[in-house]
């Protein structure tokens, strides 16, 4: 789906006077490749180039060296920029800041309506869109009533609407509350596995990644770790190095081990913790 | 006794179609130098009641005393109770304006009407408490990383020397590691100062760690309020309301329905890790 | 105190007056402050306040809403009153002082006062009954000629229904700068002007930050859904007139000339 060959972005500091000062490298010679279907994380600390590179998968930014394909397509090439980014939709950050209709369900329409799809059709879309993230409710409210995991999930509408093979989602839950991470993670979750769209979620919450297929752990614009969470989560030291943390029962497991108690890390969920713990005391 | 909250209520917009009540019926108690969690889920009036703390926003029916004092009587100096009773809000770093971040941490100290010498003392002192490096004294605060300028925002209100120090949701948008410094931050501030520290946030693992009281809001009105193990105890309510208590609670309560003979109301991970050496000894 | 400024005053109900095209209100509102300068006699403000009234009890919105508007304007209507009132020359009533009051300025003032009320009636009633994006979109429509003469139509009704939708947070941005600053001891309220003017640098510059980000944002997130202009757009809610809006459209005609014709020609 998303394939990058060694993907390198840099940019040009200058100071007030319009001076080259120095250049940054965001991006450092990535590899990586998403197949189709799967659900990604990336992680990474703030500043370690994870927003940057998601920004490539969308042709929001373009590579300075190597090369990024989306669906087969390159994306230096501008023949293909509207396919990309119909194809491989984006939710930022900042519920906010990408919301452009007044009223929710011109918002979903609003990407249709800038591909030139049919006005029956965009109401068809507009319909499914929300529905998908039980939103439905909601399509004549202004969202500026809404909570911030309800904005995002019109975001995420929005951009469903526009039928991608594939969504980026570049912390999409940075700003939210306990409550509008678990709805937006879980409407991600279905898109997944019910509609078999693509998820790459780029996140700093460790509890969020325990589900995905693969996770990228990337530390000044290089990938330095990736597998599954299983085999990312057993190097709770190594995480810590790179700014990020591990769930908390992880955490108390890999404590407990160290303190001497022969626990099998990686523990995940609380379940594994008390299965491990029980088979200990049985033995 | 520092602050008193004796019944207030307050009303959201009121005279119009949209008023509805953000506070209802609140009497708290904040005496001096305790470090405290404020918790609830967005819209639970946790903004609402901090900013009655320091006179920004006027209880509709009720009172706010400090020492003793009704703030908002007429001729209560509320300018000198904002610096006594520091207010750090939310994404704190948006409301940095100054060229530099020493400037912008003066602003506070020369609002107070301090001589310029001692104010510049003061936000000195305050940067140097929240570990800011001398190299970027001078810097524009806009360069910064977003951690940096958090603390730089933070010392702004320290400047002012508060007795009371409340945070609104500190650690809001930073990485794992950047939400362990500044917590660490507090907590030292805590213990070195002496202050009283009410530490707003929705993440009971971040709050549970470090705070000696927790009070919990839900729909305006207060919930909970006591030691953390006492108010985690109610874990299932919490969970009704939208918030979840630590995940080694869980853990803690699962094993003991195991047969595990541990104290099921050890809320940190340090507390947890210990209890089930015990079991294991 | 920002908050008091609400713009978009869209008042939610079911009516005819609701449910007709913006481009008839648009062009109804627009022919009834025509209409206010033709007249010239008592019986055409009859008829302007009859075809007024009317449209207001169609709308179904409760009154009091519509005259919350005149409000704001009541300082202008009284000033704009008495300045006619004393400054208009003729035949002097009543002398007070150096003032002198007219016959004519009595007259003036009166239909000053009138037209000015019917006004701001008038369109009150149009913003009251149509969303902001669908008076954008009407607009827009109306003006689609002007993009002959390359008058970038659709960008300027772009920005016009951003702005609409990012005022209100920027309001309540403005609010918790503002908070933030006075929690820090900053003085919004007194001083002489200069330092009020100074004062306000520490809210100012936060909030345009706080916008140049948010418009960044708005613009990345507007390319990755495609928009790329008004070229091969198509729209969600395309404006299509009923049988009403044509029903309406005779209305307004028919108005005109009644106004035209009593108002103006006959009983001169």
């Amino acid at each position: 789906m998303i394939r990058t060959d060694k993907l390198v972005f840099e940019y040009i500091r200058r100071d007030e006077e319009g001076n080259v000062e120095g250049i940054t490298r965001a991006v450092d010679e990535v590899d990586l490749s998403v197949e189709p279907g799967q659900f990604i994380a990336i992680l990474g600390h703030n500043g370690s180039g994870k927003s940057t590179l998601a920004k490539h998968f969308n042709a929001l930014l373009y590579p300075t060296e190597g090369e990024v394909y989306v669906d087969g397509m390159n994306t230096d090439d501008g023949e293909h920029l509207w396919e990309i980014r119909q194809e491989a939709g984006m939710i930022f950050q900042n519920p906010d800041n990408q919301i452009i209709g007044q009223v929710v369900e011109e918002d979903v329409g609003f990407g249709p309506e800038n591909m030139g799809v049919p006005t029956e059709e965009i109401w068809e879309r507009v319909d499914e869109s929300l529905k998908a993230v039980r939103m439905d409710k909601f399509r004549k409210s202004s969202p500026n009533h809404l909570s911030g995991g309800q904005k995002q999930r019109v975001s995420i509408a929005g951009v469903i609407a526009m039928h991608p093979k594939c969504i980026i989602m570049d912390e999409p839950t940075a700003m939210l509350d306990p409550n509008g991470r678990r709805e937006v993670i879980r409407a991600a979750r279905a898109l997944n596995q019910v509609e078999g769209i693509t998820i790459i979620l780029i996140t700093h919450y460790m509890e969020e990644v325990v589900d995905a297929d693969k996770v990228f752990v990337m530390d000044k614009g290089r990938i330095v770790m990736e597998g599954t969470p299983r085999e990312v989560f057993s190097r709770v030291d190594k995480l810590k190095e790179l700014r990020l943390g591990v769930p908390q029962v992880t955490l108390l497991a890999h404590e407990l081990a160290k303190s001497g108690l022969p626990i099998h890390e990686p523990v995940l969920t609380r379940a594994e913790l008390v299965k491990e713990l029980k088979a200990l005391k049985e033995r | 006794m520092a602050i008193l909250l004796n019944h207030v209520n307050y009303i959201y917009d009121e005279d119009t179609a949209m008023a509805h009540p953000a506070l209802i019926d609140v009497s708290l108690n904040i005496p001096d130098g305790q470090f405290i969690g404020l918790i609830g889920h967005t819209g639970s009036g946790k903004s609402t009641l901090i900013q009655h703390m320091n006179g920004l926003v006027k209880p509709t029916s009720g009172q706010v005393l400090f020492d003793g004092e009704d703030i908002n009587e007429k001729g209560y100096d509320k300018k000198a109770l904002r610096a006594k009773v520091g207010l750090v809000f939310q994404y704190p770093e948006h409301q940095l304006f100054e060229t530099d971040c020493f400037k912008d941490v003066c602003f506070g100290p020369k609002n107070q009407g301090l001589p310029k010498k001692e104010a510049e003392l003061r936000a000195y002192e305050a940067l140097k408490q929240v570990g800011f490096d001398d190299e970027y004294f001078y810097q524009s605060p806009f360069d910064l990383s977003g951690g940096q300028k958090r603390r730089v925002a933070i010392a702004g209100v320290l400047a002012m020397r508060p007795q009371v120090l409340i945070l609104d949701e500190p650690t809001a948008g930073l990485d794992p590691k950047g939400r362990e410094d500044i917590l660490g931050l507090i907590s030292r501030l805590h213990k070195e100062t002496g202050i009283t520290i009410i530490l707003v946030s929705h993440s009971m693992e971040d709050v549970a760690d470090y705070v000696q009281r927790i009070i919990v809001m839900n729909s305006g009105r207060v919930q909970f309020d006591g030691e953390p193990r006492q108010v985690f105890a109610h874990y299932r309510e919490l969970e009704e309301i939208g918030l979840a208590a630590p995940q080694v609670t869980y853990v803690m309560k699962e094993l003991k329905e195991a047969g595990f003979d541990v104290d099921e109301n050890a809320t940190t991970l340090e507390e947890a890790k210990n209890e089930i050496l015990r079991v294991f000894k | 105190m920002l908050r008091d400024i609400t713009l978009g005053q869209y008042y939610r109900t079911e009516s005819v007056i609701h449910k007709l095209d913006p481009r008839v209100k648009l062009v109804a509102t627009f022919a009834f402050i025509v209409s206010l300068f033709l007249v010239k006699n008592f019986i055409g403000y009859v008829i302007a306040f009859l075809f007024l009234a009317l449209c207001v009890k169609l709308s179904n919105v409760p009154p009091r809403f519509i005259f919350r508007g005149m409000k704001a304007i009541f300082f202008l209507l009284i000033l704009t009153m008495v300045f006619n009132l004393f400054l208009t020359p003729g035949d002097p009533l009543v002398t007070v002082w150096k003032f002198k009051i007219t016959k004519e300025g009595i007259r003036l003032a009166f239909m000053m006062g009138i037209r000015l009320v019917f006004l701001i009636t008038g369109s009150s009633l149009m913003t009251l009954t149509t969303t902001p994006n669908n008076l954008t979109d009407g607009l827009e429509s109306l003006l689609k000629p002007l993009k002959k003469v390359h008058v970038p139509v659709h960008e300027i009704s772009m920005m016009m229904s951003i702005a609409l939708r990012f005022i209100p947070i920027l309001m309540e941005e403005t609010d918790k700068i503002m908070k933030a600053q006075m929690a820090r001891g900053a003085d919004f309220e007194s001083g002489s002007l200069m330092t009020r003017a100074r004062s306000l640098v520490p809210l100012l510059v936060p909030l345009f930050i706080s916008a140049f980000r948010r418009a960044n944002d708005l613009a990345m997130a507007m390319e990755s859904r495609c928009y790329r202009g008004g070229e091969g757009r198509t729209k969600m809610k395309p404006l299509i007139y009923q049988s009403h809006d044509y029903i309406a459209y005779i209305a307004i005609l028919a108005y005109l000339v009644l106004i035209v014709v009593f108002g103006r020609i006959l009983f001169v």
